[in-house]
């Protein structure tokens, strides 16, 4: 032991990778990496040493560095190996608040993820940073009782209350990993796809949101479906991607999303930064895959021939302030100010209500993606004759009669590539509108702006 | 280059072992020859005079023939050789020819020698102590009884460390753990020539080496734990007028992520971007990397604009260029 170390936290591993003993920081450093003690050691740059240090038959000693998930922590580390395994002494243990841009951008858009999520989940639930179980927000019917046996066993991981096909691996897992898979509840034939939301907090106390959104929320109830069906699409093709492929592309893409941003957070090992970055790269593609999937999935649904949204009495109002406040993250990152109806205001409509929120989610995510940085958009309700509107009008290029015309096509990009649309959600949003018994129309001139404006009846 | 003297076999038995071993030996000379060119022009057409200088090539030759001989000295010992230092010098010029086949051994060494001369130059022009620098000489008077001894040992090792550059020196007992290693497993593959009994003794030697090492005991092992102990404070340690030139790289190889031998080699001539980059990485404001230029390239005027660079994006540029 060299002179003048204050040891913060001792360890001991048996053989080079199972941390057998640790003290406290250094266990809680090991379980906020996704490990427990005893167990492998899961500090990446940690198990690096000491694998290096048995190997080697060294005493090795290094300034080492680690993520807890919020902070980013270095410690000095000495390693003596003897003839079972390594003791480690930590010291000079620093903490500081990770506050890369990356992490601020990640947290912003799963927040923004999160409002979506909890508009459309059937249960929410707060979990704290080991995923146990404080408190539950909603419960929709088929799972009230999921609900209430969460709230009675409240502390215990949430994992205890489901059951997650196909994965044997210790409960709960590192969150980034559990997120997006399927899960099942009880005897229920219904599937319902987990989702963990990070909740941003101080320190490495932060928890989660879980949300459990059914899976089979894009595709129709098989009711509804004639048996022959008699239109253009051939009968192989009908249906196959709403119903059976986007289900099944969904957990692919969300593992290999999952993947790669484990491989990104160097969760799993050090790694070179450019190995980082493609792996970023991965998980942007498959993000953008996912969406074109659920694009895909949308369009088949609606163009199935039992499709009909649920009308309910609705206020647009009330949307477009959610809707604005769910982009709200995304809108404050452009600099764009979006102008939504006042508290007060009410618009009485008839739609349904997630349907509704979809396209105005859609219209308002256009005009964020495509308006210039620090100007703005409006949200306006009126009543035009029989009819409730909500219109988004932004101060973009506009459109062209010609890309009027074709705006609402099928897989119409107006010449735009790289930007991660697809060319459905207008086609998507208006076909909604009109199933809802109301339409989506632009108005727009060049250099002035864009007007979409959706009806739907009251 | 390191062709043995190549011997001829005894006896008129077979001409054309003879010639075959001309036709070898003239192939390795044809690449020799080959060689000369690109090397010399390198030599001498390099913009960065300090990197290649004569004088710092001299000094990693000399590190590495001391390593060697440190090696086969101990393996000659355990041997039980009657004369050690006479077998020693038949042994380690192999040794030594191997480890500058090796790019890490032969990196540090590099690495190693620059840092001994810069902190020469930086003595000479700013009277800065290449052993006690104020900072250090702040640390050993430090309230805190373990940052003081800390300090205090580093002391010792930071003059052993210029003592041993001057005679051209590398103790085994400094290098890094991954570098001793790799001397190691060199000396397994090279030092024994094949027989068992010395490969059985060279093993015991290697065992002890490897106990008696103590990375938090060596130079490099201390300055990392103070640069790393001081947090926040490290900043104090980017100011190589402050800090001196040992204290000053390892805090920027820290600040900035990179390895300590490449912080020593970012402040050489050609690296200047890099050293800009390196700095700002680490959190030192734009005046304060301006002063640290005019410490290193006083002749040198950085581009405007570059205080705009945030400490981020300097990190992700750093890390791209794939140092």
């Amino acid at each position: 032991m060299a002179p003048g170390a204050v040891i913060v936290a001792r360890g001991r591993c048996e053989g080079s990778d199972v941390l057998a003993v640790a003290d406290e920081a250094l266990a809680a450093l090991q379980r906020a990496c996704g490990g427990a003690v005893p167990g492998q050691l899961a500090i990446p740059a940690l198990l690096e040493l000491t694998r290096k240090a048995w190997h080697y038959r060294m005493k090795l000693a290094r300034v080492f560095q680690a993520q807890d998930g919020d902070n980013a922590v270095s410690a000095w580390v000495e390693i003596v190996p003897d003839d079972d395994g390594l003791t480690l002494a930590l010291s000079n243990w620093r903490v500081t608040p990770l506050a890369t841009a990356t992490a601020a951008d990640a947290v912003a858009s799963e927040a923004d993820e999160g409002a979506m999520l909890a508009q459309v989940a059937d249960l929410h639930a707060r979990l704290d940073a080991r995923q146990a179980v404080l408190a539950i927000g909603r419960s929709n019917a088929p799972l009230e009782a999921l609900g209430a046996a969460m709230r009675d066993g409240f502390g215990r991981p949430w994992t205890d209350f489901v059951t997650i096909p196909g994965v044997a691996h210790r409960q709960p897992m590192h969150w980034r990993l559990i997120d997006g898979a399927e899960v099942s509840v009880d005897d229920l034939a219904a599937r319902w796809q987990a989702r963990l939301v990070p909740v941003p907090g101080d320190g490495a106390a932060a928890g989660f949101d879980l949300y459990l959104i059914p899976v089979a929320i894009e595709a129709v109830p098989a009711g509804d479906v004639p048996a022959t069906a008699n239109h253009a699409v051939p009968e192989a093709l009908d249906g196959v991607l709403g119903r059976d492929l986007a289900p099944a592309l969904r957990q692919p893409i969300t593992r290999i999303i999952a993947n790669a941003e484990t491989i990104r957070t160097r969760l799993a090992g050090p790694l070179a930064d450019e190995y980082a970055n493609y792996a970023a790269d991965i998980a942007e593609a498959a993000r953008h895959l996912l969406g074109l999937v659920e694009d895909l999935a949308d369009l088949d649904a609606i163009e199935a021939p039992g499709f009909a949204p649920v009308p309910d009495a609705i206020d647009l109002a009330d949307a477009a302030r959610r809707a604005a406040g769910i982009l709200g993250v995304r809108a404050s990152e452009r600099g764009i100010t979006v102008e939504v109806p006042g508290e007060s205001e009410a618009m009485a409509a008839v739609g349904e209500w997630r349907r509704v929120l979809q396209v105005l989610l859609n219209l308002l995510g256009n005009a964020l993606r495509y308006a210039p940085e620090g100007s703005q958009v409006h949200l306006t309700v009126a009543r035009v004759g029989e009819r409730a509107v909500v219109t988004v009008a932004d101060q973009g290029a506009g459109l062209s009669p010609q890309q009027q015309a074709k705006v609402f096509d099928k897989f119409e990009r107006l010449g735009r590539s790289g930007d991660g649309g697809s060319g459905l959600g207008l086609y998507i949003s208006r076909r909604l509108a009109r199933a809802m018994g109301g339409d989506l129309k632009v108005a727009s001139a060049p250099g002035e702006g864009a007007r979409f404006t959706l009806e739907l009846p009251q | 280059m390191n062709n043995p003297a190549f011997s001829l076999p005894e006896g008129p038995d077979d001409n054309r072992v003879v010639e075959s071993l001309f036709g070898d030996e003239l192939v390795a000379a044809d690449l020799a020859l080959a060689n000369v060119s690109p090397i010399l022009r390198h030599l001498l057409g390099n913009d960065d005079h300090a990197l290649f200088s004569d004088r710092i090539v001299a000094q990693v030759r000399a590190q590495i023939e001391d390593l060697a001989r440190q090696l086969a000295m101990s393996l000659e010992t355990a041997l039980g050789h009657p004369d050690p230092r006479e077998a020693a010098n038949q042994t380690a010029p192999q040794l030594a020819a191997a480890f500058i086949d090796s790019p890490p051994i032969l990196a540090h060494a590099h690495a190693l020698a620059l840092e001994a001369q810069l902190a020469e130059r930086l003595a000479t022009r700013l009277s800065l102590d290449p052993v006690l620098s104020p900072l250090l000489q702040a640390l050993v008077a430090s309230p805190d009884p373990n940052t003081a001894a800390t300090a205090m040992a580093l002391l010792a090792a930071q003059a052993r460390f210029v003592q041993a550059q001057r005679r051209g020196e590398l103790p085994l007992a400094e290098l890094p753990g991954d570098l001793l290693h790799t001397a190691l497993l060199i000396l397994r593959a090279h030092g024994t020539g094949g027989d068992p009994a010395r490969d059985r003794i060279a093993g015991v030697l290697e065992t002890a080496i490897r106990s008696n090492f103590d990375e938090a005991a060596n130079r490099l092992g201390l300055l990392h734990r103070l640069v790393g102990g001081m947090g926040g404070g490290a900043l104090a340690a980017l100011d190589v007028g402050h800090a001196g030139v040992a204290l000053f790289v390892t805090a920027l190889g820290l600040g900035a992520g990179l390895e300590r031998d490449a912080a020593v080699l970012a402040t050489s001539e050609a690296q200047l971007p890099r050293l800009a980059l390196a700095l700002l990485a680490s959190g030192a404001k734009p005046a304060a990397v301006e002063q640290q230029f005019f410490a290193f390239h006083p002749e040198v005027t950085l581009p405007e604009g570059f205080e705009t660079l945030r400490a981020d994006r300097a990190a992700a540029l750093l890390a791209g260029s794939g140092n």
